[in-house]
């Protein structure tokens, strides 16, 4: 007999990132149903559903109402940075759990967060190590005006300088905002080699079209010379872009396809995969015994039963595999297929080289 | 060293919280008002009243340069950063800003004490090391007016160390500073040589 367990979802159904909030709760609601038909896992999970409809004010007041209202304990949810942190407070004062399965910025191990997707040293520094030796090292950033652009962008400019290249330009927009002109017109004037776009939403489908129709009119600005990079962008998003995609690489865990994703499904994008296996998880840890059932998150990942899944005990960010991938013909094909390796979300390991060359090496007396 | 710290006139004292309309502006003005500050928050830009405060809790999460009435780095009051995303790039712009103390977010119950008392003391022992190395700074570029003065004196003294002794006393008898003294000796006997290299053709 399954125990039945009230789970969380909370995910903006509307608003600028509805697209990404559709793909995390599609691989939740799979993963529920996958657990709900297993007879093996002794739990069978009943989602409680807030919709905070894209406005940032609604999301600690509808967690805590999830948390308050009925009996579940951990949540999947939330997709900016900004909406995650909001959440935080709530989850300190309730002793609940988020299971976040978006790729975010790192500088963060709270206590009562697990970060499924992932973070910087398995996105932005792998891309730009690739980057580098293909493209060059002159970039222009892009972002959206909050937390996720602005501190990957601190990182790749960080990441750039110390590699001998440069920034020629950095530019932000407030979310939701289609004032891309000025961008456009600075990326022309500088002819970076790459472009990082940390934009997310309207925003990011506005600025790809615009620059793919740059693309047409100057060569120097097509995917082979002057490709746009994006550790956010996965195939959820792909239908908004329609041809505009065309050459995009990304970063990522997951493409469509790839089959070295634990517990093997064919999911849509990795948000999919991340929020599938964040449900999948949380039910292998709770079906060791029914005690586990109220244990905060510290103590559900100190059960032997933790030791072997894929979440880091210390930091609770997950082993990624880091994938790189362009889109051609409409598909993200994977062009480079980096070993997994532990979230690091302070940085603190020592880095990979990226690459560098023997002539942007300078001796410092 | 250690000194001492101030804690009064914190009563009456007037708080601004730069923080858009958040539970964490009700902690932090309850908290205030206990210690007996008068509280106003304002979002997203300082009023002109900003320069009339004693103490500016900004936020660091949101925050943007064009939100101070003043240059980054030279607020005329001391400013406490209120963080929430330990970002190091919202961290390094605290700093910019000039950050006197912090508060994390969530703020509860307690910490806008502590955070009064080490911001005000770190505005008052910057500014105070900031008049000190002006100072220094002043004297440093005066250095070299005060050699320049020696040179030209020791023309006549055919020694620098009476030159010097001469310059001295030339600013005791002016009754200004020894720099002071430099200075006028430069630009009078300085005016003088500058005629005899003319007329002997240098």
């Amino acid at each position: 007999m399954k125990r039945r367990i009230e789970l969380g979802l909370l995910y903006s159904r509307s608003g600028s990132y509805s697209l990404i909030s559709e793909a995390c709760r599609a691989g939740a609601l799979s993963a529920i149903a996958s657990v709900n038909s297993d007879p093996s896992i002794d739990v069978c999970f009943v989602p409680v559903e807030r919709d905070p409809g894209g406005n940032i004010d609604l999301y600690g007041p509808m967690c805590e109402e999830i948390l308050r209202d009925t009996s579940a304990r951990h949540v999947i949810g939330c997709v900016t940075s900004w909406s995650r942190k909001e959440v935080i407070p709530i989850l300190e004062r309730a002793g609940g759990t988020l299971w976040y399965a978006v790729p975010y910025e790192g500088f963060e191990a709270s206590d009562h967060v697990v970060y499924m997707h992932a973070c910087p040293n398995q996105h932005l520094l792998p891309l730009l190590n690739w980057t580098f030796p293909i493209y060059g090292r002159r970039a222009y950033l892009t972002g959206s005006n909050y937390i996720w652009g602005w501190e990957m962008n601190r990182l790749a400019r960080e990441t750039i300088t110390a590699a001998g290249g440069s920034v020629l330009g950095e530019r932000y927009l407030s979310i939701g905002s289609l004032e891309i002109g000025r961008m456009i017109e600075e990326i022309q004037v500088t002819q970076p080699d790459f472009i990082l776009n940390s934009l997310i939403g309207p925003s990011s489908y506005e600025f790809l079209a615009a620059y793919s129709k740059l693309g047409q009119s100057h060569s120097a600005f097509l995917p082979d010379n002057c490709p746009v990079l994006s550790c956010n962008l996965t195939e959820c998003e792909l239908p908004a872009l329609g041809q505009f995609s065309e050459g995009l690489v990304a970063a990522g865990p997951y493409f469509r396809g790839e089959t070295d994703w634990p517990g093997f499904e064919d999911f849509g994008s990795s948000h999919e995969a991340a929020a599938y296996a964040a449900v999948k998880e949380l039910a292998r840890l709770l079906s060791s015994s029914d005690a586990m059932d109220t244990v905060s998150l510290a103590q559900l990942l100190t059960d032997p039963v933790a030791s072997i899944g894929p979440i880091d005990r210390k930091t609770h960010h997950t082993t990624l595999p880091r994938l790189i991938a362009q889109v051609r013909n409409g598909t993200f094909q994977v062009l480079h297929r980096g070993s997994a390796v532990a979230g690091d979300p302070y940085l603190a390991k020592p880095r990979e080289s990226p690459g560098y060359d023997q002539k942007h090496l300078r001796v410092v007396l | 060293m250690k000194s001492a710290i101030r804690i009064e006139n914190l009563g009456g004292a007037r708080a601004i919280i730069l923080h858009r309309p958040h539970v964490t502006v009700q902690a932090l003005s309850r908290q205030l008002s206990a210690v007996g500050l008068n509280v106003t928050s304002c979002w997203p830009e300082l009023g002109p009243d900003a320069l009339a405060a004693d103490f500016i809790f900004f936020d660091a999460d949101l925050g943007y340069d064009e939100q101070f009435p003043w240059a980054p780095g030279q607020s005329p009051i001391p400013m406490i950063a209120l963080i929430g995303s330990e970002a190091p790039g919202r961290v390094e712009w605290s700093l910019w800003m000039g950050a006197h103390a912090q508060i994390l977010k969530p703020v509860g119950d307690s910490g806008a004490y502590s955070a009064l008392l080490i911001a005000r003391h770190t505005f008052d022992s910057r500014r105070r090391l900031s008049t000190e190395v002006e100072g220094l700074q002043k004297r440093l570029d005066e250095r070299q007016t005060v050699i320049r003065a020696v040179t030209l004196l020791a023309i006549r003294t055919r020694s620098e160390e009476t030159a010097y002794a001469q310059l001295r006393q030339l600013a005791m008898s002016w009754r200004i500073s020894f720099e002071a003294a430099a200075a006028r000796v430069v630009a009078r006997y300085g005016e003088e040589r500058g005629e005899d290299d003319r007329r002997s053709g240098l």
